[in-house]
């Protein structure tokens, strides 16, 4: 439900950066979403599609590039993707784990002409 | 065609906002609590039991934050502390811009206390930082001790776990144990607290860690 939200944030960032490089356009917006997120990927998409008209993004594509959780364990240094949404070592089953990836909500890059 | 690299956090609005938010906190002394929780699990009436004890000592305020009406608000006022609404019409979380707003109502710069009970919503609210010290995720026995493993995000953006409604767990399948298990898997930093607001079990425990916050607040500002 929040999903529209941040996709109108998505949308004026990409059109704020795509005006100040003299773009025209706006072909394909990438965002990376860690898992830890509260995303719904059609949620957005939809939200994103419905936004983005009439904008100069009308046309574009969104790119939705799915983050793992990545950890690392502050215990035995075991560096790996968590299973589920657990903070826990796979190894050793500590919960001192702190998160290498997953927590991203950010735009990667647009494409513009 | 041209490739433009950002990388830029998507909520940075609102994390600009939380920011000078949470530096006005700091500079007046205020521990600033989030509590968030699904819809009836207790926040005001925790609220209403809690609020007693840290207003005769502290000065205290309250934002509260629902879809629609100002019940909660009046509820609060009527134990004698200072309370603003925000009605988010159809929206599903508090932003920190609302609580910026909101501050001038409650004499927002003189507080030791600002507690903001976001809307009742086990997703959406963990997305948006508020300026806030410390997260509160409550959970009452009714509910179900998966919640945790169900609504992950939430308790990982938690700093403490508030089980509520304990009075009532001969009546239902909650396992407290489970559940307090569930939720040091997602974060094993969580404290915890088993508390019901009817029979006063445990409160003394959340005051306790409210006025520790508060003392701390201080000795930093």
């Amino acid at each position: 439900m929040h999903e529209t939200g941040i996709a109108q944030s998505i949308l004026d960032i990409a059109i704020k950066t795509a005006l100040e490089n003299g773009a025209k356009k706006i072909n394909n917006v990438a965002v990376k979403v860690g898992k830890m997120n509260a995303i719904d990927e059609a949620s957005l998409r939809f939200a994103f599609d419905a936004l983005k008209e009439e904008t100069m993004a009308a046309n574009a594509t969104f790119e939705y590039i799915d983050v793992p959780l990545t950890g690392k364990c502050e215990e035995c240094g075991y560096e790996s993707e968590l299973e589920g949404y657990f903070v826990l070592c796979p190894k050793c089953s500590s919960g001192r784990v702190t998160i290498l990836t997953g927590n991203e909500l950010e735009i990667a890059y647009i494409d513009i002409e | 065609m041209e490739k433009i690299e950002i990388n830029q956090k998507v909520l940075s609005k609102n994390d600009m906002d939380a920011a000078e938010l949470r530096n006005r906190f700091k500079k007046n002394g205020t521990f600033t609590v989030n509590i968030m929780s699904s819809p009836g699990s207790g926040k005001t009436s925790l609220l209403e039991k809690i609020l007693g004890a840290l207003s005769s000592k502290y000065n205290v305020a309250v934002i509260e934050g629902d879809l629609q009406t100002e019940n909660d608000k009046e509820r609060i006022e009527k134990v004698g502390v200072k309370a603003v609404q925000i009605q988010t019409g159809g929206a599903c979380h508090l932003e920190a811009a609302e609580i910026e707003k909101k501050l001038p109502f409650v004499d927002g710069d003189n507080l030791d206390l600002l507690i903001i009970e976001n809307v009742g919503n086990l997703v959406c609210p963990s997305e948006y930082d508020l300026g806030q010290d410390a997260n509160i995720i409550l959970l009452s026995v009714t509910e179900g001790d998966d919640k945790p493993l169900k609504y992950p995000t939430m308790f990982f953006a938690g700093d403490i776990f508030i089980i509520n409604k304990v009075d009532l767990a001969p009546y239902v399948d909650f396992d407290i144990n489970k559940a307090v298990e569930n939720a040091k898997k997602i974060k094993s930093t969580l404290e915890e607290f088993i508390i019901s607001c009817k029979t006063e079990e445990g409160l003394d425990k959340v005051i306790d860690w409210f006025e520790r916050g508060i003392l701390a607040k201080k000795q930093c500002s």
